[in-house]
C-alpha cells in the first residue's frame, strides 16, 4: 500500500530524513512519533510531496516514484499521488473564505469535476460523519478548534484517498476539544482507513495504532507493534524517549 | 458672490457634471479594469521562475514609477505620430493611464498573494490542485479581499490623474472647466467648481470601498 526504500531529504546542508525504510499495509494505521526535530512532519510531507525527497523510492497505493538528485518528477505524477493522499494539517488551513460545506466541496468540483449537486450531497454525508451537520453553512472563524479541525478531516476525505496524513491534528487544540477529534480519527481507523499519523498522544498512539515508528535524528530508531515499541524496547534511547514523554504527563 | 458669478457657477453645473459623467469616469473605469489584469499578470509573472518575463516585468514596473505620468501621456499622445503612430486622444489616454495602473498595483497585488499563508496553498495542493486551480480558486480571492484598501486608493488617484488627459485635448471634466474659464474669465470659480465634482466622485467612491469590504467581512473574525 505504501512503501518507501531508502528515502533522503535534505534541507541545505542539514539532512532531516538518512534513510527511511517503511511499509504500511492497506487498512492499517502507521503512528510517528519520535522527538521534536527528528524529521517527523518532514517525513510525512514526503507522502504526499509538499516535500520532494532528493533520494529513494516511494510507492503509494500502486505509484511508484524514483527519486534522484535533479530527476524532474512529472507534473501528472505529482497530481496522481495528491490525489490518493489526503492530509489534515495541525492548524487546519481551511479555506477562510468557504463554508465549512464549501471546504470540503471545493476538492471535488475543482479536482475531481464532479457536478455541484454530488459534491453536496457528499459534502453533507461526511459532515454528518464528523459530527457537523449542523455546521455546514458556518464559515471557519465561526467554528472551534476541534470543529475546523473535523472539517478539515471531512475536507481530506472529500476526495477519496486511498491514505489519511495526519501532522499532529490536535497539537493545537484546548485539551477539551482534542478528545472528538481523535474520536473521528479512531472511527476512521475501526472503518478500516490507511492512515499516517504523527502524534504525542501517546495512549491514542497506542490504542489506534497497527505499527509504531519512533524517528530520532533522521533515522527509524524503532518499529514494531505498539506492544514492541511502547513496552518491549530495549533501546536505551527510546525508553529514554518514551520516560521523559510519561514524566511529561505527570 | 454677485449675480454674475452666480449664473456662471450654475451654468457650469451641467456641463461639468456630464463630462465628468461621461468622459472622466469611463476613463478612469475602463483604465483601471485594464490597468488591474495588467497588474494581475505582472504580479504573477514577477511571482513565477521565468527569468526573462520576470525581467521584463520588473522593467516595466521600474519605468513606469520612475518617471512623471504627464510625461508619459505626452509621449504617447505627441511623441509617438513622429513614430507613424497616431492615436485618439481617448485611446492615448486609456494607454497611459492602464499602464500606469497596472505597474503601481501589481505591487499591491503582489503583496496580497505573499500575504497568503503557505499552509493554504499546502491545503489547495493536498486535495490535488494544480499551481493555478489553488491560484485561482483559494489564493486569489483572498488576496482580493487583503488589496480592496489599497486598490480602492488607487482607483481614487486615478479618478483624479484622469485631469492630466486634458494635457492631451482629452475633453473630461477638468479640460471642460478649462474651456468655461476662457470664455467667462472666472478661473477660481471655475477651477474650484470642478474641484468640489472631483470631490464628490471620489466622496462617492469611498462610500463604495466601505460597501465592498462589508461584503467581505462576511468570513473575516473581527
Ligand atoms: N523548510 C525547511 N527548511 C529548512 N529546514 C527545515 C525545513 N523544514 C524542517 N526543517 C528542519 O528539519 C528538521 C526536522 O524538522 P521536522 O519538522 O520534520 O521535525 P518534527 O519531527 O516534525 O518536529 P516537531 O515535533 O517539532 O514538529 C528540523 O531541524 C527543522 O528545523
Ligand atoms: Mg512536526
Amino acid at each position: 500500500m505504501i512503501e518507501i526504500r531508502d528515502l533522503h531529504k535534505s534541507f541545505g546542508p542539514l539532512e532531516v530524513l538518512k534513510g527511511i525504510n517503511l511499509r504500511l499495509e492497506h487498512g492499517k494505521v502507521l503512528v510517528i512519533i519520535g522527538p521534536s526535530g527528528s524529521g517527523k512532519t518532514t517525513l510525512l510531507r514526503c507522502f504526499n510531496l509538499l516535500e520532494l525527497p532528493d533520494q529513494g523510492i516511494l510507492t503509494v497505493a500502486g505509484t511508484e516514484i524514483r527519486f534522484a538528485e535533479k530527476a524532474k518528477i512529472p507534473r501528472k505524477t505529482v497530481l496522481g499521488l495528491r490525489q490518493k493522499t489526503g492530509m489534515v494539517f495541525q492548524s487546519y488551513n481551511l479555506f477562510p473564505h468557504m463554508t465549512a460545506l464549501g471546504n470540503v466541496m471545493e476538492g471535488q468540483i475543482t479536482v475531481q469535476r464532479r457536478s455541484r449537486e454530488e459534491a453536496r450531497s457528499r459534502g453533507l454525508e461526511l459532515l454528518g460523519k464528523v459530527g457537523l451537520s449542523d455546521k455546514a453553512e458556518a464559515y471557519p472563524h465561526q467554528l472551534s478548534g476541534g470543529q475546523q479541525q473535523r472539517v478539515a478531516i471531512a475536507r481530506a476525505m472529500a476526495v477519496e484517498p486511498e491514505v489519511l496524513l495526519f501532522d499532529e491534528p490536535t497539537s493545537a487544540l484546548d485539551p477539551e476539544l482534542v478528545g472528538e477529534v481523535l474520536k473521528v480519527i479512531r472511527q476512521l481507523a475501526s472503518e478500516g482507513m490507511t492512515m499516517v499519523i504523527v502524534t504525542h498522544e501517546m495512549k491514542f498512539a497506542a490504542d489506534v495504532a497497527d505499527l509504531i515508528v519512533l524517528m530520532d535524528q533522521g533515522f527509524i530508531l524503532e518499529q514494531g507493534s505498539p506492544q514492541q515499541v511502547l513496552k518491549q524496547s530495549q533501546n536505551p534511547r527510546v525508553r529514554q524517549f518514551l520516560n521523559r514523554l510519561s514524566g511529561d504527563e505527570q | 458672490m454677485d449675480d454674475r458669478k452666480l449664473q456662471i457657477f450654475m451654468d457650469s453645473l451641467l456641463p461639468l457634471f456630464k463630462a465628468g459623467v461621461a468622459y472622466t469616469i469611463p476613463l478612469a473605469l475602463v483604465s483601471f479594469v485594464l490597468g488591474l489584469l495588467l497588474a494581475v499578470a505582472t504580479a504573477l509573472v514577477r511571482l513565477s521562475s521565468w527569468r526573462i518575463p520576470e525581467l521584463i516585468a520588473r522593467f516595466y514596473v521600474w519605468i513606469i514609477r520612475g518617471t512623471p505620468l504627464l510625461v508619459q501621456l505626452f509621449i504617447i499622445f505627441y511623441g509617438l505620430p513622429s513614430a507613424g503612430i497616431v492615436l485618439d486622444p481617448f485611446i492615448a489616454a486609456v494607454i497611459g493611464f492602464t499602464l500606469s495602473v497596472g505597474a503601481y498595483s501589481s505591487e499591491i497585488v503582489r503583496a496580497a498573494i505573499l500575504s497568503i499563508p503557505k499552509g493554504q496553498w499546502e491545503a489547495a495542493y493536498s486535495v490535488g490542485m494544480t499551481r493555478g486551480q489553488a491560484l485561482r480558486r483559494i489564493i486569489l480571492p483572498q488576496a482580493a479581499r487583503v488589496s480592496v484598501p489599497p486598490l480602492a486608493n488607487s482607483f481614487i488617484s486615478l479618478v483624479k490623474d484622469t485631469s492630466l488627459a486634458a494635457g492631451i485635448t482629452y475633453v473630461e471634466m477638468f479640460r471642460t472647466a478649462q474651456q468655461i474659464t476662457a470664455t467667462t474669465y472666472e478661473p477660481l470659480l471655475l477651477y474650484s467648481e470642478a474641484a468640489l465634482f472631483y470631490l464628490l466622485f471620489c466622496s462617492v467612491l469611498s462610500g463604495l470601498q466601505n460597501v465592498l469590504e462589508k461584503r467581505f467581512d462576511r468570513y473575516t473574525a473581527r
